[in-house]
Formats: structure tokens, sequence, C-alpha cells
């Protein structure tokens, strides 16, 4: 059995931290038990997607000393798995060393719905819910990691929950880290087409499994529509589950 | 044209609104999209299609100055002259001195991003020479003096309540009317005048094949081919990286081109010149020039990083997937190019510094690069321009980042490698930022990002974050 | 002037850092090209009527000829300009149009390119012409354009109606490299491919046939 070293976003653990709680629950229900570096800070996303390259390289090799032995480093988040996997190679491409630690971390990187069900072989954590559920495809999950039909398997897996289609839905939320507040007009028409789309599909609630694209719909729903949902898969997962508690 | 490229913000505002009132914003495109959709799979295997198509171009790009050696030797074989232009003023003052030197007073135009690019039109005005855009959008675009919309249909966002008053002005249409076909029809009608007697003709160029000195042209309404076969004189104006090695890289390129920009098998016309009309022929042009621009180009070619820009076919198929711009159209960009097509080139071309939105505005959600069949990577590309803004690279003139975003960050870069000072930074931060909770939500907040709050919240900070909770759970075994 | 921007730009990206040329991936062949016989005229047929030409299929030129009175009839047309290619030689037009009260002009029997071209522009009702070959893959007519088919012959009048036979017709769009470009110095001035009337979105999206070529083709298929 593998080392299964927790990389918590940073906007999990500050914002959001019920949903490192619950990938814990999953993964100690799939049979593993998750190490959790305390020392970790942030993959360093927000300053290498505004060109902040030499910031972005102190956090990348901070990341890179304190993961770099884990056999298998998994995140509820496909964007932050994808800036170790592709941005930390870019970043040191004239660091040769630094360059064959990144590359190597890179492959054993993972995104939660990839590993429990393509690594770890489980997509049923004996939850149920008696509802109408709809998907939000993520860009990073979608396009960068190829990850859909994981999800997807998770939420057949889930006794009785109808998942129905929702009009564009590999569409972008409009969230892009910082891109939310520095066009913010934008941002709000995507939202709003997004959060649009999720109330003509006649769904309970929106699963979705990245924590970036949950605060942009979450946020836009509770301030327009406070009683429909959002939920991140693993929150959804490990509350509609038997015995809840890890 | 006039570049616009620094009024990003207000101008997406304004299109934003617009886009709420004129539905056809939302349509336009995803029908677009659609249609591309549907026509993909007419290929025997598309993923492969576009694979091949990347490869071509690449190589075009790697081959370039060899490919337009070729192309000029065998273009000149034909009997076309071959024209060299460093920037817009060499283009457009050969062009007028050409129209000049014949005596021309009326030029009809192909449609050609490049001539929008050269302000070409301003140019033949100047000069006291009339030219007349006869693509129908175009057409409409120039009538009612404004930019593009859209790199392929560029008047799509005119309602056709706008479209009729502009006939009734300016194409001498008699009788009202708001129908699309009949509105075709006067169009027709009067241009096909133009098209009867203009002197010269200007039109862009889709592919340049290097093994045969031929330009191709891509179209569905026909005033290309007349362009090209009315006139005496004939200007094909491309942009250097318009090469492909030989006619059957040509015939492969066009049916993954036309593919991905309307959906169609085949666009209803594909003319190829090689060369002016022969001697017994009754029609076509006397003389042909052809016009190899450089304008920025050889200097985006300088730089390994950022020259994939070059293999751009301009399909538009980024364009029409783009989220971003199916909330803004192409106004918002400032200038002749739009979508991410726009976002990537035109940075390189008038400076990282005048166009600091343009490579800023996109969340990287990379739908561009997943169907571009030149292989683009958009969301790259924009990384590395904003990773030159701050850095400074004097190749692609970059300005100053905002003094409050470059401390706000080197603070960060200090806290993000220790997580003692990054505690720290989050323990002093919660306070301030849960000021104003309420229900577990923060509705505001002062300062940059500020701006979230004026339709979204956020949840409040936690009380304690996962790191001080993890004793609890290590504790908690399953 | 233009000696300098050319040794300038060239210069420049010769001395850019070399790229290395990457393989080119397979490119899988479109399963038309594989067409032959009655199976590509059938697939050609379904192509002209999806690209929205009239297409007829007929046994030979008696027939072609019969097709072309309904449709003079039809379309109650007065004058027409044909091509002078071999296709069209085969019909003898000139009786045709004699037989059935038709103007039928062609371009070599103009003195000068102005009054060929008031003619084809303000005179024909509507063009009748052959083609070099026509694809069945896309249904595009292949036109190598020179004495026999000018250019704005099969461009300016507002129909068109082209004669088929099926011995010029061939599976796929490469089929150009080989006939028009194979050889260097005999390359067509002009070569089109013509699918289909003209066509134009560029009115809020909305689609229609009819814009500055022809808007309207009539496909007749010969034997």
């Amino acid at each position: 059995m593998h080392d299964v070293s927790l990389f918590v976003p940073c906007a999990v653990d500050l914002f959001l931290p019920e949903i490192a709680e619950s990938t814990v629950t999953l993964l100690r229900r799939a049979g593993v038990d998750p190490v959790y570096h305390k020392g970790q800070t942030c993959c360093g996303q927000p300053a290498f997607n505004n060109g902040y390259r030499k910031e972005a390289k102190r956090a990348a090799k901070h990341f890179i000393e304190l993961f770099g032995d884990d056999e298998v480093v998994m995140s509820p988040s496909g964007s932050c798995a994808c800036t170790i996997k592709f941005h930390y190679p870019e970043l040191f491409q004239d660091e040769p060393e630094w360059f064959r630690r990144a590359t190597e971390l890179a492959a054993r990187v993972y995104e939660l719905t990839q590993y429990l069900v393509d690594v770890l072989k489980v997509d049923d954590f004996g939850a149920a819910f008696d509802g109408r559920v709809t998907f939000h495809e993520s860009c990073h999950n979608l396009r960068k990691l190829g990850i859909s039909a994981q999800p997807r398997k998770l939420i057949a897996g889930v006794k009785g929950a109808e998942l129905v289609p929702m009009n564009q839905e590999e569409f972008c939320c409009g969230f892009g880290g910082t891109f939310a507040a520095s066009y913010a007009d934008i941002s709000e028409s995507m939202a709003q087409d997004k959060v649009e789309n999720y109330l003509a599909s006649g769904a309970d609630v929106l699963l979705l499994s990245e924590p970036g694209c949950l605060l942009n719909i979450g946020g836009y729903l509770s301030r327009a529509h406070p009683h429909k949902k959002a939920m991140h898969l693993a929150n959804f997962l490990t509350e509609n589950m038997k015995e809840a508690r890890s | 044209m006039k570049i616009r490229t620094e009024q990003f913000n207000e101008l997406a505002a304004v299109e934003i609104d617009k886009a709420r009132a004129r539905p056809f914003l939302k349509m336009v495109p995803e029908f677009m999209y659609r249609i591309r959709n549907a026509g993909m799979p007419t290929l025997p295997d598309p993923p492969a299609a576009q694979k091949y198509a990347a490869a071509v171009r690449a190589e075009v790009v790697s081959r370039l100055p060899d490919l337009l050696e070729e192309f000029e030797r065998n273009a000149t074989a034909n009997g076309a002259k071959v024209i060299w232009a460093r920037d817009a003023k060499e283009a457009n003052d050969f062009i007028v001195g050409l129209a000049k030197e014949r005596g021309v007073k009326t030029v009809i135009k192909g449609k050609s991003m490049i001539s929008e690019e050269l302000g070409l039109n301003d140019a033949f005005k100047a000069n006291g020479i009339e030219p007349w855009e006869t693509d129908l959008g175009e057409f409409i675009a120039q009538q009612m003096d404004l930019p593009p919309f859209h790199i392929i249909a560029p008047a799509m966002n005119i309602t056709v309540e706008e479209v009729r008053d502009c006939f009734m002005d300016k194409a001498g249409m008699k009788t009202p009317t708001v129908d699309p076909v009949e509105l075709g029809y006067a169009a027709r009608v009067f241009l096909r005048d133009k098209f009867h007697r203009a002197e010269m003709g200007v039109a862009g160029v889709n592919i340049a094949v290097a093994e045969t000195g031929t330009v191709i042209n891509v179209e569905n309404e026909g005033n290309i081919r007349f362009s090209k076969s009315a006139p005496r004189i004939l200007v094909s104006v491309m942009s250097m990286e318009k090469c492909i090695p030989t006619m059957q890289d040509a015939v492969d390129m066009l049916r993954v081109l036309i593919r991905n920009c309307t959906g169609q098998r085949i666009s209803a016309y594909v003319s190829m010149e090689s060369g002016p009309r022969k001697q017994d022929e009754l029609d076509g042009p006397d003389e042909l020039y052809i016009v190899i621009l450089d304008n920025g180009r050889s200097q985006i070619y300088q730089d390994e990083g950022v020259r994939e820009v070059l293999r751009c076919i301009r399909c538009a198929a980024c364009v029409n997937i783009c989220p971003v711009y199916r909330q803004i159209g192409g106004y918002a960009y400032g200038g002749a190019y739009s979508g991410p097509m726009g976002q990537t080139l035109m940075p390189l071309l008038f400076g990282l510094d005048r166009t600091k939105d343009l490579y800023r505005a996109c969340t990287l959600c990379g739908a561009c690069a997943s169907v571009c069949p030149a292989g683009i990577d958009h969301p790259k590309l924009f990384l590395t321009y904003k990773a030159k803004d701050v850095q400074g690279d004097p190749q692609f003139r970059t300005g100053k980042r905002p003094a409050r975003e470059a401390i706000a960050f080197k603070l960060w870069g200090m806290g993000v490698a220790s997580s003692r000072l990054w505690n720290l930074g989050a323990r002093l931060f919660r306070p301030f930022f849960n000021w104003n909770a309420h229900d577990g939500k923060v509705s505001s907040m002062p300062g940059p990002l500020g701006a979230w709050f004026r339709k979204r919240d956020l949840p409040k900070m936690a009380a304690k974050p996962f790191r001080d909770r993890w004793e609890d759970i290590k504790r908690r075994k399953p | 002037m233009t000696e300098t921007a050319r040794e300038a730009i060239l210069g420049k990206l010769r001395a850019a850092p070399a790229k290395v040329v990457p393989e080119r991936p397979p490119l899988p062949p479109m399963k038309e090209a594989s067409l032959q016989g009655e199976a590509m005229i059938g697939f050609l047929m379904e192509r002209l009527a999806a690209e929205a030409c009239t297409p007829f299929r007929v046994k030979d030129s008696r027939e072609a000829l019969a097709r072309l009175t309904e449709i003079a009839r039809e379309e109650g047309l007065n004058c027409v300009m044909t091509s002078t290619d071999e296709v069209v030689a085969d019909l003898d037009l000139p009786a045709w149009g004699r037989a059935n009260d038709v103007k039928v002009l062609n371009p070599r029997q103009f003195a000068d390119r102005e009054a060929y071209k008031n003619a084809v522009f303000d005179d024909a009702q509507a063009s009748v012409t052959g083609a070099s070959f026509v694809v069945a893959e896309t249904g595009s007519l292949g036109m190598a354009h020179g004495p026999d088919n000018p250019r704005l012959l099969t461009l300016a009048p507002i129909l068109h109606i082209v004669l088929i036979p099926v011995d010029h017709v061939v599976p796929a769009l490469d089929a150009v490299v080989g006939r028009c470009f194979g050889r260097p110095g005999k390359y067509p001035s002009q070569f089109s491919f013509a699918t289909g009337p003209s066509l134009t979105g560029d009115i809020t999206g909305y689609l229609f046939r009819g814009m500055h070529g022809p808007r309207k083709v009539i496909a007749i298929v010969i034997g």
C-alpha cells in the first residue's frame, strides 16, 4: 500500500477545511491511512499564474523539499495537482537538479477522484442520496488531467442519486484565480451563466471537485440563490455515507 | 484601424451589458461551435487530423525562411511579382503607390485580416482611392465604421434593423426590409457594380504553397473570386507565416481548416492563383503582386518560447469556444484580432505594455488549446507573457507591474517558504477578513480583491484551519 | 527598397535559433478516396444535393439536352453563356439554343475583355459549363480556368448549370494535385473548387444561399 501524503490546497486549509476532512474519511474508507506534512503552505499557483516565477520557485522548492520523498501525493484539487505536475518542471528549466526532482515528483502527484477510482479502484463508499445531482466539469481536471469518468463513477456509486445533465457543464465557471477579482465583470457574467445552467438542470445539488470552482459558484449562489447548494464531491460522499464519522 | 487594446476593461464592461440585451452573442459563437463539432467527424479520425495539422504548422514555423524563398522562387516563375514589406508603412506605400501609378480609382477587397492590421483602407482613402469591402460582414462593418466583431463573421452582432438602415443610407437599397436574404440581395446588387468596374483587387491569403508558388483563398460568398478575377491588377497580401510546403499539404490543411472554421467539408469556393492570367485568357489579372508582410513577425520568430503563435491558421475555433469571448464579443479586444488568437498575437505585435489586459483576461480554462488545429497552447503563452511582463523583456516592450501587486507577491513569497511565517500571516489576516462575517459568510472586504464581493460571498476563514484539526483527525482511527 | 526589405526579413529569420522539424504523425486517408464506379456517382449525387445543387442524373447527351430544355423553360432563360470545353462541345449548345429560342453566347466570340465582361455580368442569365473534374468527396466542381472556361463565367451569372459526364468524376480533392499541379510551368493561372451556390451567414449568423456568386447551381450528371 502506498504511503499517501495529503496535499491540502491553501484555500481548502483556510476556507474549506471540511473538504480535506472528507478526503481523509474517504481514503480511510478505501483502506489508506494518509500522512499530512504540517509544514505545507501553498503550491504557488497564484504566483505562477500571475507571472511571479521567482516567488513561485520559492513555493516550489519548499514543496519539493517537503513532499519529495512521498510515494504518492494526493490533492482534492486538480488545479493544484497541475501546478506540481506541469508548472514545477517548467520553473526549473535552468536548474537541472531541481528539474530532475520536480519531474520525478510530478509523476507521483494525483487528484483525489483519479486516485480513488484509478489507483485504489474504489468507487462505492456506501453513500446514498435520494435526489437529483448534476456535475460541473472543472477545467484543469477535464482538459489537463483528462479526469471526467472518475468523478462520474463516484457519483454513480451513490445509491439513489440521479445524475442529470447540465447545459454547458464543461464550460469554465469564471473563477480563474485572481481573474475573478481583476476581471470581475466578466467573471460574474460567467458565474451567472453557470448558475443559470445549474438551475435549469433541475438538480437538487451541484457537485464539483475543484475548490476554486466551489468558492466561485458557491459564492454566487450564496448571494443570489442561497437556498441552492453546490458541494465538493468529497463532502457530498461523506455527508451521505451511512457511518459518516471517520 | 485605431488600436484600443489599452481600453479593454471599459470596453468589456460596455459589451457585457450589451450581451445581456442582445442574445445573439450567446447564440452565434455557440452555433459556430456546434457546427464545427458536427463537421469534424466527417474526417475519418479527427484527433489524428488535428495532430497532423499541428505538426505541419510546426514544421512550417521551423522551416519558414526556406519555405518563403521557395515560395518566392516558384511564384516568380509563374509570373507573379513578390514584394517584401517590413512593416505596415512599406506595405501600404507599395500598394497605394501601385494603385496611383496605374490610375486606380476603385479597389475591391476580399476579406483580409492582414489588411485590417495594415490599416490599408485608410491609406487608400487618404490618397483619393475608394476601397470597397465586399465580404458581406466586412462591407457592413466598413459602412458603419466599426471594427470587426469576429475574425470570420465581422458583423454578426449587428441587428437586421441596423443593417437595413445602413443599406438604405449607403448601399442604394430602396425598399426597407429586415429579411436577411433580401438584405443580402441588396448588397449583392450594390457590390456587383464594384466587381464589374474596379481596376484593382486586394485579397488576403489563406495558404501560400511553397512548392508551386500558389496563393489559395477560402470563402463562401464569391467576393474573393470576383476580386481576383475581374480587375486587371491583383494584390494578394500575406503575413509571412501563411506558407504550407506542398500542394498535397494544402489539400490536407484545407480539410482541417474549413471544418474547424465552419464545420463544412469544403467552403463554397476555394480558389488558387499561380501567377497572373495567361496571354490567351479573357479575365483575370494582367499583373499579380504578392506582398509578404513582416510587421513584427520576424521579431516574434526570434523567441522560441512564443513563436508557436505563428502557427495560427485563422480558423476561429478558439474564438467560438472561449467563454470570455462569449461574454464580451470582439470589440473589447481593441484590435483586428479577437478571442484567444487575438490575445496571443496582439501582445507580441503591439507590445506587452499596451496589451496588459489581453493576456490576463483569461481563466486559463484551456478550451481554446483543446480545439486548436495548429496545436497552439494559448494558456501557456499567456503564462509566458505574464512572466515576461514581471521580469522585463525589451524585445516585447514590457511595462511595470503595479507596486501593490509586486509587493504583495514578494510578501507572499517570503511567507510561502516558511510555514511559521505562513501560519502567522493567516492568523493575523483572519480577524481582518472575518470582521463583517455573518452566517459563516463574508460579503465585503476593502482592498484590491474587493471586486469579488460585488456579486459573490466567500465562506469565512475557518476558526480552525485543517492543519489545526489534523492532530484530532490523526487520533480518530477508522 | 524591397530588395533591402527582403534581405532584412530573411536575414532576421535565418538569424533566429533553429528549431527541430517535428516528425509528422500518420494522417488517416479519407474514406471517400477509395470510392469508385456507381458507388462513387451515388455518393456524388448525395453530396450535390447536400450542397444545395439541384442534381439530375441522365443517361446520355440527348437526355441532358432534354433536361436543359426543361430548365430553360422553368427558369425563363433567354440568354445563356457557355464554356467552350470538351464537355459542352459534345452537346452542340448553339444548335440547342436555336431550337429552343435561347441566345447562346460563349466567351470566345467577344472581341475584347470589356465586351466579354459586360456580357457575362449583364447579359447572361445563366452559364452552362463543364468542369475539369468533379469531386465526389465534397460535391465540388474542379475548374482549371482558361480560355475554354474563364473565371467569371461560373461566377457572375446568377444561375450556373454544370454538365458532369461520369468519367469526369474523381473520388477525392487530392486529384487536383496530380492533375493540375504536377508539372511546374504548366499550372493553371487560376484553379477553383466550387461547391454549391454561394453562401453567407454574416447577418446575425443566419445562413442562406445566394450571395455574390451564383444563387442557384443545377448539376446534370451524364452517364
